[in-house]
């Protein structure tokens, strides 16, 4: 895990100055001394491991949440959470993986598992008692916002029996895990939004992006799910169809993290990279282009954005929130809190929730001062919107279902295309 | 004047010197040992760290190859905790495709050098910077050795066999006979400290000065030509490597690749000069190391480096006229009774530092002989404090700061000293400036070269001087100076009196950041450029350090600070303008 | 379409900013990290020394007319800029101000030197070195980044009255861990306050002013630096610690405040690594991200990348240097044994950090005959050529000066 290729990210390690700017804004190191800060943990520990090592010389860097704040301020361009991810991988690799976080690795499995029989499923987890048990068990916090499983089937099912739009112009669809089996509602309102502007929606087929493994330093089982993807993707990537996803973080690991973590980097890596996009971002070319419809239905609310830190890891600005901008009426509030705190599967951690929640807490107090009358939030990460509708009890909505909504095609409360509805 | 009788006077705290005080104080002989500076100021503490199987010399120099070798396996017992096992490649690049590299192989055989040929796939899969394109490679017992440590751990072992060890005590002269100038009695030296001189009478002087050894000898009379040998190394940020890399040929510039505890060294040129003490880095010497480490690392000198220096090799042929790299790598004693007419002194001089227990018992033998004793030497039986904990690995540190939660009381964060390490080392040694400490725990040595630890490492000096503070000396019997390298085991210590020597902590702080900077001159470019504006922002910006009071103190080593080898083109001009 | 995009967060490119939307532009910052604000005493630095001479800079106005003619203060306005800005700190509540006369302000350094210094956030302004109370310098038992016993006796050696103190960290956190952010973020906390101020007000004798590390508290500092008055009833002080630097986050999220509220975007970690131009016409610049370069579209941009240490200007061992962003000429000799001097602490500087971008009347990156490489590029801040603003002092002073001019001539155009 450690360096093997000048492209590796344990290579950006010397473009460390000392600095401390990390330690100074990372949202753990702040509520916690469990995680000494991204620069120990990063660029300076590093030099004190080797590849063959006996044993990892530390094991707090698994207290790292991997929300990147740090590569974000960070002045020199040091991978900081990548090279703590990798360290991440060198320890399960020596001692292997936590039962739960090998059950973490394969929500894909859940998902498949509870969907047979969700209402079942649901009941058999989400009480008290299951919750309890998996706490003292498996060590997953029992308050934290575990998904419910799709009652209405899952997002392929509803996409393989619906009519679809037939054009010219093509777009492919990443839907991920959480949109097929716990929120098929985004990926409705993804394809009533692409259909809207005119595309042909295709599903490729596809598997999970890998982000629960790379979080958990599942490395090898992490990149064959990534390859698996990479072949999956190919034929689509090859014709130059463009590849949007709602999960912004199940994007940003297909085009960027897999490949730095695994040090994967090929022509086919650098393809996907180029040819995959954040649905938000994806549509804010098409506004810059000229071919956004903008027939947008007026939307009298108050909407908090919190900018994820998956979706601020692209560095490719505030896509949802220009696009979200158009909508008349919509006062769309941009947050500056760092992370929401739950950040992949850190905040589901017994041991971890309490730090989730107090890193979470200024997210949770800037919806808050938006007013009593705020009721959707929105957020590009799935992750983050059940942190947000945790800790703050308002509706969590993807920003492309506020879209749909604003289009006239779909209704934010209830989740369902209107199409649908009648 | 004070004066101290002695048997052994040894001049010279290096490995050499520091050996022989062992060797004869485990003999039962009463010794001394003076260095001028601090213990491996000198060439000891100025190499790339490489423990030697003996396969670099095998070819062109087997005598010295087989002590290596022998050598080698002594102090992984002896010494164990300042070696890391990296083991060590020899690496038949394009370059090197011919004879050589079955000679290397039948001469290793010869000498019974461990050495083991491996698929190229299993050497990538062990370093996977390393040249791609190598067409062998060999597996030899290199490792790397941390010869301040080494040097230290002797010296402690020397003074728990009742030598006396005398850092800061510089020769002034060797002393003659009353009405006998052909033989020497002990040495009049200075302690730089107080700025007293005190005379040291022995029976035999041992002159272990290393490429100064010419100096101290004429002082006597006696002439002894050493080759002074510079070689200069660049330190690269981290490791690369974890293997000791070498080129399978004829030894050569820029042909050896050491990681050593969290650097990677490419070492070395070879160059005779003139004057051990004040070296120059030459442009010409950081292009072709960096070149000649491609062939090797390919992309190496795209690396970050933090640092270069020199030491310089005290080599010795008598008559030699030729190049430094083509004189032997083999020591000699000099008895120079025999030689010059001259009794009572003694000089070693050649070798490395792989051999420097053999040069050790090698000298105090022949001392034995000239005192009439009859001692044999067991210092190839008789470890060294601190050996007990093993061969050392790179992540000691850092485990030891997690498991102990001592993230906070670091004082340099690169290298992670905490402030335990640094007071314990300071109350131990006697310090002058803040580069004893860092020959004692490695401070500075990272990648911000002191931007950040100097300020601390001068306030935490000046804090304990302020307090006046004092703890109990703990029998060296229960503490070794190995704990010193230990963030644990420092945390429940507190060891020594305070002693230091000279100087204000402005001075301390003056001396270190300029002594930092002469080793950041030749590599400064791209991000290390970088990381010194921001070490400049933080001593001129913000700190104001040019403008502090005491600004005309000066300690015994500033002047060396100020001039080793550092004459630049913007210099020259300004001045001349 | 945007009029303007700054790259660069620091403080000249949030000044360019800031003047700019002030006149009414549409502007945008993109920025690779955070800037030196982080890493600075908080102060306002605008001319301590030149180049080469002993005798400190008394009044920098009186200064600035002794300057090389190239020097970047030459080409602007720097008091005026240094007023604008002073007025802008009170507008945003972390008001700055100097010494009373036209004179730099003296100031007690983490070191305990005298540092020069122009202006001041109000919490250090109590550490003048003109004022005559004697100081009681109080430290954290356990913090790495301050030594209050160093600094009182160096104050001492420059016959100021001062004498140290400890209190102990539990007074300020329960936590271990303790660089100054962290223990600034926990002195927000108003009981901590209290707690601090009844610790400081057992060890302090009457009369004396009470200097601490500048760890007094971020969101909420104002408070926290009254409580500590009101409860010892002493003039306080901070004094800066080494990196991070709270006032410097203060300073810098104040701006960002203030910028916010102008509707300038400002995004962190858009490394620009490219541009395009039409002819002399820069088209848009792109930055890296996750997939494809993101295009940065604008009537006109200003570079205001910082200098070697903000990482607009780069070099190689062949002693190759290039700017950053649009490869601009720059004045840096080709040879490394041309850059620096022997002596770290040499009062002439090293010659490459005097290098950089040249411009002319108006901020505009030139060529080597004077004309302007683009028609819509300016340039501000530490890339500037003809000045070595850590070795003057100047560091801030030409950052804003730089800025406001650089901001000013690029909306105007």
């Amino acid at each position: 895990m450690h360096t093997t290729s000048w492209h590796s990210v344990s290579m950006t390690l010397d473009e460390c100055i000392k600095c401390n700017i990390c330690t100074s804004y990372c949202p753990v190191a702040a509520v916690t001394d469990k995680f000494p800060g991204p620069k120990y943990a990063g660029p300076q520990a590093q030099r004190f491991r080797e590849s063959g090592q006996i044993t990892s010389p530390d094991v707090w860097v698994d207290y790292c949440s991997a929300c990147r704040v740090c590569n974000e301020v960070c002045p020199s361009g040091v991978k900081i959470a990548e090279i703590n991810a990798r360290a991440k991988a060198q320890i399960v690799h020596e001692r292997g993986i936590p039962l739960r976080n090998w059950f973490f690795g394969r929500n894909e499995i859940l998902g498949r598992i509870g969907n047979l029989a969700p209402q079942i499923a649901n009941l058999g987890f989400h009480n008290p008692v299951s919750r309890l048990m998996a706490e003292k068990i498996l060590g997953v916090a029992r308050h934290a916002p575990i998904p419910h499983w799709s009652t209405e089937g899952n997002f392929r099912a509803w996409f393989a029996r619906r009519e679809k739009l037939r054009a010219e112009k093509k777009v492919a669809y990443f839907h991920g895990c959480s949109t097929n089996y716990y929120e098929p509602a985004v990926g409705k309102a993804a394809v009533a939004v692409l259909e809207h502007l005119g595309y042909e929606v295709v599903l490729p087929p596809q598997n999970c992006c890998a982000l629960p493994m790379l979080n958990n330093g599942e490395f090898p089982a992490a990149e064959k799910l990534f390859r698996s993807n990479l072949k999956k993707l190919a034929p689509y990537v090859d014709r130059g169809l463009p590849i949007v996803g709602t999960s912004t973080s199940c994007v940003l690991v297909l085009r960027e993290e897999a490949t730095e973590m695994l040090d994967l980097e090929n022509a086919q890596t650098q393809a996907l990279k180029a040819g995959m996009w954040d649905i938000s971002e994806w549509l804010r070319e098409r506004l810059e282009q000229g071919e956004l419809p903008t027939d947008f239905r007026e939307l009298q609310m108050v909407v908090p954005y919190h900018v994820s830190c998956q979706a601020r890891a692209h560095r490719m600005g505030r896509p949802g929130l220009d696009v979200l901008m158009l909508i008349p009426g919509l006062d769309v509030r941009e947050g500056n809190a760092k992370c929401c705190g739950l950040a992949g599967t850190y905040g589901y951690k017994a041991e971890k929730y309490d730090i989730a929640m107090q890193v979470g807490e200024d997210a949770f107090r800037f919806v808050r001062a938006q007013g009593e009358g705020v009721r959707y939030v929105t957020a590009d990460s799935e992750i983050c919107r059940w942190q947000l509708e945790h800790g703050t009890q308002k509706l969590g909505r993807h920003p492309v279902e506020i879209l749909a909504a604003a289009y006239g095609l779909y209704d934010l409360d209830r989740r369902q295309l209107l199409a649908e509805m009648k | 004047m004070p004066k101290i009788e002695t048997d052994l006077l040894v001049i010279g705290g290096g490995a050499t010197g520091v050996g022989v005080a062992w060797d004869a104080a485990l003999r039962g002989f009463r010794t001394v040992l003076v260095e001028k500076r601090d213990l491996t100021h000198g060439t000891t503490g100025r190499y790339h760290g490489l423990l030697h199987s003996g396969g670099r010399y095998v070819v062109k120099d087997p005598h010295s190859a087989e002590e290596c070798i022998r050598e080698n396996r002594i102090l992984r017992k002896t010494h164990a905790h300042c070696i890391e096992d990296t083991g060590g490649f020899f690496v038949v690049t394009p370059e090197d495709v011919n004879a050589y590299p079955d000679q290397f192989q039948a001469a290793c055989k010869n000498l019974g050098i461990p050495c083991e040929e491996i698929s190229l796939r299993a050497a990538l899969q062990r370093e996977p910077l390393m040249n791609p394109r190598a067409a062998r490679v060999f597996v030899v017992p290199d490792g790397a050795a941390d010869s301040f440590q080494a040097t230290h751990s002797t010296a402690q072992a020397a003074q728990i066999a009742g030598a006396q060890i005398l850092n800061y005590h510089e020769v002034v002269a060797l002393i003659p006979a009353e009405g006998d100038p052909a033989r020497v009695v002990g040495a009049r030296v200075r302690d730089v400290a107080r700025g007293e001189d005190v005379e040291i009478r022995a029976a035999l002087t041992i002159n272990a000065a290393g490429a100064w050894a010419g100096v101290i000898a004429r002082t006597a009379g006696v002439t002894v030509n050493v080759i002074p040998g510079k070689g200069t190394m660049l330190a690269a940020n981290h490791r690369l490597i974890n293997t000791v890399l070498n080129r399978c040929k004829m030894p050569d510039d820029g042909d050896i690749i050491v990681p050593i505890h969290t650097v990677t060294v490419i070492g070395t040129t070879d160059e005779k000069v003139q004057d051990p003490e004040h070296l120059t880095i030459e442009p010409w010497e950081v292009e072709l190391l960096l070149r000649e480490g491609d062939k090797l690392i390919p992309g190496i000198s795209q690396a970050r480096f933090v640092r270069a220096w020199a030491g310089v090799r005290p080599l010795y042929q008598e008559h030699y006229a030729g190049a430094s790299r083509d004189a032997t790598r083999d020591f000699v004693v000099l008895d120079h009774a025999a030689r010059d007419g001259v009794a009572g002194l003694l000089t070693i001089i050649g070798g490395k530092w792989t051999t420097f227990r053999l040069m050790a018992e090698k000298t105090v033998d022949k001392a034995c002989e000239q005192l009439g004793a009859r001692k044999p030497c067991s210092t190839a039986e008789t470890p060294v404090p601190g050996v007990e904990h093993g061969h050392y690995w790179l992540g000691h540190r850092l485990r030891e700061v997690e498991q102990n939660h001592l993230q906070s009381e670091l004082v340099c964060e690169c290298e992670l000293v905490t402030r335990a390490m640094l007071e314990n080392a300071a109350r131990n040694n006697p310090t002058l400036t803040l580069d004893d400490l860092r020959r004692d725990v490695r401070l500075g040595m990272g990648p911000c070269q002191g931007g950040f630890c100097t300020y601390r490492a001068a306030g935490i000096l000046h804090e304990l001087q302020v307090q006046n503070s004092q703890s109990k000396i703990q029998d060296p019997n229960t503490w070794h100076v190995a704990d010193l390298q230990s963030p644990a085991r420092n945390a429940k210590l507190e060891i020594g009196n305070w002693k230091l020597g000279v100087g204000t902590p402005n001075l301390l702080l003056r001396d270190f950041l300029q002594e930092r900077w002469k080793g950041l001159l030749p590599i400064l470019w791209g991000r290390q450029l970088k990381q010194e504006r921001l070490d400049e922002l933080i001593y001129l910006a913000l700190m104001n350090a040019d403008h502090l009071p005491d600004e005309d103190a000066v300690s015994p080593m500033s002047d060396f600070y100020s001039r080793r080898g550092i004459s630049t083109t913007a210099d020259t001009e300004a001045r001349d303008a | 379409m945007l009029d303007l995009i700054v790259i660069g967060a620091g403080l000249s490119g949030m000044l360019a900013a800031h003047t700019a939307a002030r006149a009414g532009a549409r502007v945008a910052i993109v920025s690779k990290g955070l800037g030196a604000l982080h890493w600075s005493a908080g102060t306002i630095d605008a001319l301590g020394y030149f180049p080469d001479e002993k005798t400190p800079v008394s009044s920098p106005l009186a200064a600035l007319p002794m300057l090389a003619p190239n020097h970047p203060y030459t080409l602007c306005d720097a008091p005026a800029a240094w007023r604008e800005f002073a007025a802008l700190t009170h507008a945003c509540g972390l008001p700055y101000a100097g010494a009373n006369a036209d004179a730099n302000l003296w100031l007690p350094s983490p070191a305990g030197a005298a540092r020069p210094t122009w202006l001041a956030p109000r919490a250090q302004l109590a550490g003048d070195l003109a004022r005559a109370e004697p100081m009681l310098i109080v430290g954290v038992r356990g913090m790495r980044d301050f030594f209050p016993e160093l600094i009182a006796e160096n104050l001492r050696k420059q016959n100021h009255a001062a004498r140290a103190a400890f209190v102990p960290l539990e007074v300020i956190t329960a936590r271990h861990d303790s660089n100054s952010v962290q223990l600034a973020h926990a002195l927000d906390d108003p009981a901590r306050q209290l707690k601090l101020a009844r610790e400081l007000k057992k060890i302090v004798q009457r009369g004396e002013r009470i200097g601490l590390p500048a760890i007094l508290g971020l969101d909420n500092h104002p408070n926290a630096f009254q409580t500590l008055e009101a409860e010892t009833g002493a003039a306080i002080f901070e004094i800066p610690t080494l990196p991070p630097s709270v006032p410097g986050i203060r300073l810098n999220d104040a701006l960002r405040r203030e910028l916010h509220r102008l509707g300038v975007r400002v995004d962190v970690n858009m490394d620009v690594r490219g541009f395009h131009a039409d002819g002399a016409r820069i088209a848009f610049v792109e930055s890296e991200t996750s997939g494809q370069p993101l295009k940065h579209r604008a009537e006109k941009f200003l570079l205001a990348t910082g200098g070697i240490l903000g990482g607009g200007i780069q070099s190689d061992p062949t002693g190759k240097t290039w700017e950053a962003v649009f490869d601009l000429p720059l004045t840096i000799a080709p040879n490394r044994g041309d850059w620096f001097r022997a002596r770290f602490f040499d009062p002439a500087g090293h010659p490459i950090f005097r290098g950089g971008v040249a411009v002319n009347r108006v901020f505009q990156p030139v060529n080597a005959h004077g004309a302007p490489v683009y028609a819509n590029l300016w340039a501000a801040g530490g890339v500037l050529a003809h000045a070595d603003p850590i070795l003057e002092r100047s560091l801030e002073g030409v950052a804003i000066a730089t800025g406001v001019a650089a901001g000013k001539f690029a909306s105007q155009a």
